[in-house]
């Protein structure tokens, strides 16, 4: 497991790792976002052969995760599964069932549509749109106009954020980031079956892109 | 022959209308009549719709001699495969006027994507004698239920065009189609028809692989005149740039076009074909209704009215890019013009034989440069065509993608015995070394989806029911038929006025980088983007004068050998003062400083230059391979550099040579100069140099697409299946972490090698440069000869450095 960087917002202790999650220590939480689990299979449900070791993988990492951090919750910020149950859902639920110690929390994401009694099973607590604790909320998606009338700091996913950089010799590299707007984090796609999509950073956030197992910040 | 009855009567009816046969046609004849099998080398224009169709007529009435008039329903006879919808229509037109004139009772079908669904429900129950189909089509033929007894009566395959197919994936499918026909009636007598093209011999036996016959050649030996006529500038610039001088020119083709009935203007990029529509207009404001522009983007039906229009001989001009250079002729077409650099001497030939088609008349082309250094290039084309230098189009080998798909095709129809196919396969000149562990993983790829997490997959396609490989999803089945071919084109929208009124597509990566409100050209329109709605771009009319030209990708050929080695013979004899070509000489001023910053490169030299300027340290390189080739040896130089010390460049290249350019400075000089260049290691250093993965993630957009991996949706139901799209370039990142020996990304990087690397030119090239002397300048400006390579730049590029180090050297880019 690579080193996490750390990172403070709101006066909160962020552990920001390569692995695309970051560790909230004071509250025990370890944050992701757009999983995507089960796209492997509903691909190749529909008979299109993509590896399945990528699913595989990602429920690795998120492991890792667990052993690394030893967080007493796992909050999702949207897009868990990527579609219908599949077999790979019971891949999923045998893997909760192991870890059944952890609180799981989700904050539902537009691909998020199991039903809700197969949430119930597995223990996971669902929110619909919002999920705060403490100095922060929980969205899938942030939006500009969630910023009125609040004092409190968003973390969102949804886009699967990425930036590109390009330097001397007119080169150039896209890599997935954490981003941190000035009310609003965006938090990079933990699945690796997930493609960029590059942002504009504004003035004053703050940008750590993750690269070759590393996160770096830029600035 | 000339004894047999059919002969007689075709005789007659060719007397009665005046016409004495070709040799030619009536070697195809016998041949045909004998049951033999060949490829007819004929130019278009000269009858060779008439030598292998009238050879099957023939050999009807001589199998029919008492009732050939009367005899009505005899299924399929001969299957006539054409690269072009639209050659169908014509073809198939001049085959019911012999039919009828002969008192005939056949009929002639015609099976294209725009065949409507009762018609071919028509030719299921009554198969027309003749049935013109494109490749695809051939293919969703046999996708149905029960095509063995469709295509009982099958005779005679023709293959036209055999040239523009032999070189694609789309010949790889005829190629696949014929060794299932041939299995189906080992007596079948196949035809190509092919203009003339370097390795005539292989087209053939590419063609008739699936036979085991060699076959015969029969060549029709037609001496075309053909005249070449560069259009000079009134002062040669010493700094070309590409794409600027053209449009510049663009007032010196009017004498051409008013002295012609008719003119094609051949452009190479359908971008550029939108502004010399424009400026055309604008030059001679009185061409309005008399120009048109054809290009691959434009609805179709207003290109069908074009060509229409060219054959009535109702146009004046038309602007066009490589979509006219296949098809039917257009008479009245007397003189056409190249504009820029037809990268090849067979496609050169191609569009002079555009004009002048009466026998006898000559071929008048006249070449336009778009920079001037392209002079050069009328030049080496004279002289190539002097010395008949044509190229070769090579074959595709083992494209598994294609294969897939067929054995998905075999799989929904009549199902398939592995051992059975497998054979027949490997009977194609493409898949002849497929070994059988590459067919069990393609088997496998299929049944069981590759690597998987056993008991929580879902995988399902082809399943394997009492020994016959079936698709039984119906749902499956469909999708299949939906997806057959190999044309994989970009995303394109569709471009409508919002009150109504289709106007032609777009890629959607260009539509993506306008705002609406933005102008853009197409069609020879201007046009304002008001919105994107699903597919589709809605605008209006726009008069602003800001308006964008699209630049399309694809269509930008390389430069071929034989051309590039005409080329370096030019620059050999304009250095020494030696040429007598007015090009060269109208170059003088060029050259002359050119040798005066830094040197003229002889035929047996490699020059290179090293330039500081305020963008970093610049290395060009001149070795007249083209651009791919170019592409591939940058980014082996750039790796072999980096090996040297820790550096990062980024490249650029065109067709006559290509520039690495750096932060530092380049370690590049006398003492190493030979070793950076060797053969040896080459294919250890190609796989190195980070570009042939990017390079096959490029290609592998078009393999996963044939391969059935990219999900295109079905009709009208674009919302449901939002959940199945994944861009290649994902996909291509997934099996190559976790399943790097599957055959599609083996394939990916082959097609690097071969075709955009073109691995066996590029070691031919270095093999030369060995033997050749390598001489380094040290100009203090930019010379005549890196100018268009720096302005005309695509960049790739590569690094040593540690990744960490090269982001602390760059700077955000607060831009997409």
């Amino acid at each position: 497991m690579q080193a996490p960087l750390s990172f403070s917002v709101s006066g909160e202790q962020l552990w920001l790792s390569p692995h695309k999650a970051v560790y909230w220590e004071s509250a025990g939480t370890l944050i992701v976002s757009d999983l995507h689990f089960g796209k492997t299979g509903h691909f190749r449900k529909a008979g299109i052969a993509v590896p399945q070791h990528v699913f595989r993988n990602d429920l690795q990492r998120l492991f890792d995760l667990v052993s690394f951090f030893r967080p007493h919750t796992i909050l999702i910020v949207g897009d868990f599964f990527h579609s219908a149950e599949n077999r790979e859902a019971d891949l999923f639920a045998r893997w909760r069932n192991d870890h059944d110690g952890i609180r799981i929390r989700l904050v539902m994401g537009n691909h998020d549509i199991f039903s809700e009694d197969w949430y119930t099973i597995n223990n996971i607590e669902v929110f619909k749109n919002i999920y705060s604790q403490g100095p922060f909320s929980f969205v899938h998606e942030w939006l500009p106009e969630m910023e009125n009338g609040t004092e409190t700091y968003f973390f969102s996913g949804h886009i699967h954020p990425g930036v590109r950089l390009s330097g001397m010799g007119r080169q150039s590299l896209r890599l997935p980031c954490f981003y941190f707007g000035r009310s609003a984090a965006i938090l990079p796609a933990f699945s690796e079956f997930t493609g960029l999509a590059i942002l504009e950073p504004d003035e004053g956030s703050r940008v750590f892109v993750i690269a070759e197992k590393k996160v770096l910040s830029l600035q | 022959m000339k004894d047999t009855r059919g002969y007689r009567i075709i005789q007659a009816w060719l007397e009665e209308k005046k016409f004495a046969p070709f040799t030619f046609q009536e070697a195809t004849w016998a041949a045909i009549a004998k049951g033999e099998s060949g490829l007819v080398n004929a130019p278009t224009g000269y009858g060779k719709t008439f030598s292998v169709f009238l050879g099957a007529l023939i050999r009807f009435i001589n199998e029919n001699p008492d009732n050939y008039k009367t005899r009505k329903k005899n299924g399929l006879r001969l299957l006539w495969i054409s690269p072009l919808r639209a050659l169908a229509k014509d073809i198939g037109r001049a085959m019911e006027e012999v039919i009828s004139e002969l008192g005939m009772n056949w009929s002639v079908g015609i099976r294209n994507g725009d065949t409507t669904p009762a018609e071919r429900q028509r030719q299921k129950t009554h198969m027309p004698e003749v049935l013109i189909i494109t490749p695809e089509s051939l293919h969703l033929l046999l996708a149905q239920k029960g095509y063995p007894s469709t295509l009982s009566n099958l005779q005679i395959l023709a293959v036209d065009e055999w040239h523009e197919l032999i070189g694609s994936k789309r010949g790889v499918q005829v190629e696949l189609a014929v060794s299932r026909l041939a299995a189906l009636h080992p007596s079948i007598c196949v035809f190509g028809i092919s203009a003339t093209i370097g390795n005539l011999e292989q087209a053939k036996e590419v063609l008739l692989s699936p036979l085991k016959k060699s076959g015969v050649t029969i060549s029709a030996n037609l001496d075309k005149k053909m005249e070449v006529l560069s259009i000079f500038p009134d002062e040669i610039e010493k700094y070309p740039w590409a794409g600027h001088l053209g449009i510049k020119l663009a007032a010196k083709t009017l004498p051409v076009i008013e002295n012609s009935t008719t003119t094609l203007l051949f452009i190479n990029t359908r971008g550029m074909s939108e502004r010399w529509y424009q400026v055309l207009l604008n030059e001679a404001p009185d061409l309005a209704g008399a120009i048109a522009l054809h290009h691959g983007s434009i609805d179709q039906d207003l290109r069908i009215w074009v060509e229409e229009a060219l054959h009535t001989g109702l146009l004046k001009v038309v602007v066009c890019t490589s979509s006219l250079d296949l098809g039917v002729d257009f008479r009245p077409v007397e003189t056409v013009i190249q504009v820029g650099s037809p990268k090849g001497v067979a496609r050169f030939l191609q569009r002079a034989g555009r004009s002048g088609h009466q026998p006898g008349a000559t071929s008048r082309i006249y070449f336009l440069p778009t920079h001037s250094l392209e002079l050069v290039e009328a030049a080496a084309l004279k002289e190539a065509m002097d010395r008949n230098v044509i190229e070769s189009r090579d074959p595709m080998l083992l494209c598994y993608d294609v294969l897939l798909q067929f054995m998905c095709t075999l799989a929904i129809s009549e199902g398939f015995d592995q051992a059975v196919l497998f054979n027949e396969v490997r009977t194609t000149y493409c898949f002849r070394d497929l070994t059988q562990d590459d067919w069990i993983q393609l088997l496998s790829f299929l049944t069981t989806g590759g690597k998987a997490l056993q008991q929580y997959d879902d995988y399902k396609k082809v399943e394997l029911i009492d020994g016959v490989y079936r698709i039984t999803s119906r749902r499956m089945a469909m999708r299949h038929r939906m997806h057959i071919g190999t044309i994989v084109s970009d995303v394109m929208m569709k471009v409508r006025f919002i009150s109504g009124g289709y106007i032609g597509v777009i890629e959607e990566g260009f539509i993506a980088r306008l705002e609406p409100g933005d102008s853009f050209i197409l069609a020879g329109r201007n046009l304002e983007l008001v919105m994107v709605k699903e597919m589709t771009a809605l605008v209006r009319k726009s008069n602003s004068p800001k308006a964008i030209v699209p630049s399309w990708e694809g269509g930008r050929m390389p430069l071929s050998a034989n051309l590039g080695r005409m080329l370096r013979e030019q620059f050999d004899e304009a250095g020494s003062g030696s040429s007598n070509k007015d090009e060269i000489i109208a170059l003088r001023p060029l050259f002359d400083l050119q040798s005066e910053l830094s040197h003229v490169p002889k035929a047996n030299e490699l020059l290179i230059e090293q330039i500081e300027t305020k963008d970093g340290f610049h290395l060009f390189v001149y070795p007249f391979e083209g651009r791919l080739v170019h592409e591939a040896m940058a980014a082996i130089l750039a790796y072999r550099i980096s090996r040297i010390m820790p550096i990062t460049f980024s490249f650029a290249m065109n067709d006559y040579g290509f520039e690495l350019l750096s932060d530092q400075p380049i370690p590049v000089d006398d003492s190493n100069v030979y070793e950076l260049f060797s053969p040896e290691n080459l294919f250890q250093d190609i796989q190195r140099s980070v570009n042939s993965t990017e390079m096959a993630r490029r290609k592998f957009r078009e393999i996963a697409t044939i391969g059935g991996l990219i999900f295109q949706g079905y009709p009208g139901e674009q919302k449901k299946t939002r959940h199945l799209q994944s861009s290649a370039s994902l996909l291509f990142n997934v099996f190559r972490e976790y399943d790097p020996d599957n055959l599609l990304i083996r394939q990916a990087y082959q097609q690097v090698f071969d075709q955009q690397m073109e691995e066996v030119r590029l070691r031919d090239m270095l093999q030369r440069i060995q033997q050749s002397n390598i001489v380094i300048r040290f100009p203090e400006r930019l010379t005549p000869f890196c100018f268009p390579i720096k302005v005309d730049s695509m960049r790739e590029n590569l690094s040593s450095e540690k990744l960490e180090d090269r982001i602390k050297k760059m700077q955000l880019q607060l831009s997409k």
